[in-house]
């Protein structure tokens, strides 16, 4: 994949995005196996990082199949920054746990309505797999409901913490939903209903905020005070324009890999 | 995955005795029986100090052995093995949790069992106190001491106590997935280019000491253990479960033209049992003393886990919280 | 100065060796109280006692729960209740129960005809 280009129809453009956010917000939340700050929690955060990579392969499978990209391992290690294009929200380190739960909240909260969305696609091996996989977003979002939910309402501390990661994670949040080019075209594909499948970033970003702003809200956050309502968001990813995080991010995550690119490990 | 390498103290019968000779033998009767001790009967003091230093040790050993593993969870090549070792070590996790759990209807809580581990007073297997320095080392890990807690854990399963044995139960399925994809990553690496080859019979070589003191040192160097044999607590001699391992997974090692750095060992047809040179068993009780390659760093990084956690544990700490002991 | 580890992610927490009197890093009650799982494989089929988790809220039992029982294999529902709830019989009173096998009477076992219906049959034919 070094030299591949990146696919421009819309469809496997749009599907790349959705995997390499998997595929980095995993790698992500992989690094606290052995460190959670409990036992049980250890367990829980390890298997939803193990469901996220599983996602992506998922997808990089399809896009290897249906739209002629190469196989996922060459797809997932052997390609440059440049050609990423996962968003900010998931390159960011891990933080403190505040960070990585705010970041999952937002995060699977915007998974779970493209996994609705990508339910209605005509495809009826997209179809089945959105569906599938949401099941396990569904569970994703109960976790980081029950958590956010419990250290917003917990000690001074934890509230404290939770709305400085809110702070630190809403501009990037945002920028999950950046337009990108194909946008336009695959608004105007038919899902499996008659209608269109894919709603656009613009709509899909409301909704997603709907949601959330609604929850802060029952939770007693102030979300005026804390800025949410005027932040700009961060873009760039769904370009290949990154942090400087992803670079290093990604050299880690291959170092294996790159000692023989060709080998099977 | 569990060390054996446990050096019981030694158990003075007689105590138990002086507790209540009536009590003791409604115990031992049921322990001949094949019967199970259960959390709430009586059983004497030693057996139950025993039990929690032991299945203790068992847990920090599962605790701390998702670290050397975990060395390369970020790095593992390719999504078959990225996966597969962040189940692996998560399960490595998990069986703490469920040892842990064992070890609390013994009494002890779990928050005193970690503060034992952290400040050095209660031990765990040696062999995590090594460094995992390659990617070979994931498959030397996940295939042989994986294999070797096999062995240990399968054994203690039909040991007296139920609760850890249930533990153990779940443990022992979970392990052989381990082993599963430990051996594939060992075959894949033997079997690969000559570079990866080569990685593998390093690690391999720098493992094998480690490996050989897994099951602990040799039983005429242990301390009496046969009132805990016959309470079932230990359920097989070190040489017994070092003679097992060797036998099953040496000729797996040799099959793949792979070496072994000890030039004596060979099986004694005419007796069944493998040779061996002895390991440094001086290297043994250093590390089991702190000393070993990474001992520092593997309580450190454990410290530094519960520390970082903290402050969303105490978030959500009640002050009418209900604390009762576990039922298992 | 920090540990250098082989591991990226340690070397990230910047961590430091333990001091030789390391004062107890848990406080009691750290790791909150524990509430029992029961998981149902299949719809039809009985939750079963797999084990505990330690959490801070029944909600939160069930999240925790659902990863450490609930990750391998077939998973209907899961039930999870305080520990502190439950309670236990004392093994010690395991007597009470010792005479129920016995009771026959109970039991679809204790009635036997047989015997006397093929010893009447017999009795009818000439």
């Amino acid at each position: 994949m070094t030299n591949q280009p990146l696919p421009t129809a819309p469809l496997a453009r749009y599907l790349l995005h959705l995997a390499d956010d998997q595929l980095v917000m995993g790698h992500r939340n992989s690094e606290w196996t052995g460190l959670g700050p409990i036992l049980e929690e250890d367990i829980a955060f390890s298997s939803i990082a193990q469901d996220q990579v599983g996602h992506a392969l998922a997808f990089y499978e399809y896009l290897n199949q249906e739209c002629g990209l190469a196989d996922p391992d060459q797809t997932a290690f052997n390609r440059p920054e440049s050609l990423m294009v996962s968003s900010w929200l998931v390159e960011q380190p891990i933080g403190d746990y505040a960070f990585s739960l705010v970041r999952h909240w937002c995060y699977d909260q915007a998974v779970y309505l493209r996994y609705e969305s990508l339910s209605q696609i005509q495809d009826p091996a997209l179809q089945a797999l959105a569906t599938k996989l949401r099941g396990e977003v569904k569970y994703h979002t109960f976790h980081a409901n029950t958590w956010m939910k419990s250290l917003l309402q917990g000690s001074e501390e934890s509230r404290l913490r939770m709305l400085t990661a809110l702070k630190e994670v809403w501009p990037m949040a945002l920028g999950l939903f950046e337009s990108w080019s194909g946008e336009k075209a695959l608004m105007e594909q038919v899902g499996h209903a008659g209608q269109p499948w894919y709603p656009g970033e613009r709509h899909l970003q409301q909704h997603w905020q709907a949601g959330a702003l609604e929850s802060l809200v029952l939770w007693s956050v102030d979300v005026e005070a804390l800025g949410l309502h005027k932040v700009e968001p961060v873009l760039g990813g769904r370009q290949g324009y990154h942090s400087e995080h992803l670079a290093s991010m990604l050299e880690e995550m291959t170092a294996v890999f790159r000692l023989d690119p060709q080998a099977e490990w | 995955m569990y060390g054996g390498g446990y050096i019981p103290a030694g158990v003075e019968e007689t105590k138990a005795q002086a507790e209540s000779p009536e009590l003791l033998a409604q115990f031992e009767a049921r322990i001949t029986r094949g019967e199970k001790i259960e959390p709430r009967d009586w059983m004497p003091a030693v057996y139950r100090k025993q039990l929690i230093r032991m299945i203790e040790q068992h847990a920090h050993s599962e605790i701390i052995g998702a670290l050397p593993e975990g060395t390369w969870i970020t790095r593992a090549p390719g999504f078959r093995r990225k996966l597969a070792l962040m189940a692996k070590v998560q399960d490595e996790v998990g069986h703490a949790q469920l040892l842990y759990s064992a070890a609390e209807t013994l009494g002890k809580k779990r928050e005193d069992m970690l503060n034992d581990l952290i400040n050095g007073k209660s031990k765990y297997s040696n062999v995590f106190n090594y460094p995992a320095e390659t990617w070979a080392d994931v498959a030397v890990i996940g295939f042989l001491i994986d294999a070797a807690a096999i062995v240990n854990q399968v054994a203690n399963s039909k040991g007296s106590y139920g609760p850890y044995c249930r533990a153990l139960e779940r443990i022992c399925y979970e392990e052989s997935f381990h082993l599963k994809q430990g051996h594939s990553v060992f075959v894949w690496l033997a079997t690969g280019t000559p570079m990866q080859r080569e990685m593998l019979q390093n690690a391999l070589n720098r493992w094998w000491e480690p490996i050989m003191h897994f099951f602990g040192p040799s039983d005429t160097m242990s301390q009496h253990t046969e009132t805990l044999m016959r309470w079932k607590v230990k359920m097989a001699t070190n040489d017994v479960m070092r003679q097992q391992f060797l036998n099953i997974y040496v000729p797996k090692i040799w099959d793949l033209g792979l070496s072994l750095p000890d030039p004596e060992l060979r099986k004694d047809e005419s007796t069944g049992q493998w040779l061996f040179t002895e390991p440094n068993w001086d290297t043994f009780f250093k590390v089991i003393n702190g000393d070993g390659p990474c001992s520092r760093e593997r309580l450190a990084v454990r410290k530094v886990a519960e520390e970082r956690g903290a402050w969303v544990r105490a978030a959500l700490r009640r002050a009418d919280a209900r604390y009762a002991t576990p039922l298992a | 100065m920090p540990i250098l580890s082989l591991d990226p992610r340690v070397n990230r927490l910047q961590v430091e060796q333990v001091p030789e009197h390391q004062p107890p890093v848990l406080v009691p009650g750290d790791h909150w109280p524990s509430y029992q799982v029961f998981h149902q494989r299949r719809r039809g089929e009985k939750h079963s006692s797999v084990g505990i988790v330690h959490a801070p809220s029944l909600e939160m039992a069930m999240a925790m729960a659902k990863e450490q029982f609930g990750r391998r294999g077939e998973t209907s529902n899961l039930w999870v209740v305080c520990t502190a709830d439950v309670l236990e019989m004392d093994y010690a009173d395991e007597e009470v129960f010792r005479t129920t096998p016995s009771k026959s009477y109970r039991d679809p076992a204790g009635y036997k005809v047989n015997e006397k219906i093929d010893a009447y049959k017999a009795k009818q034919t000439p």
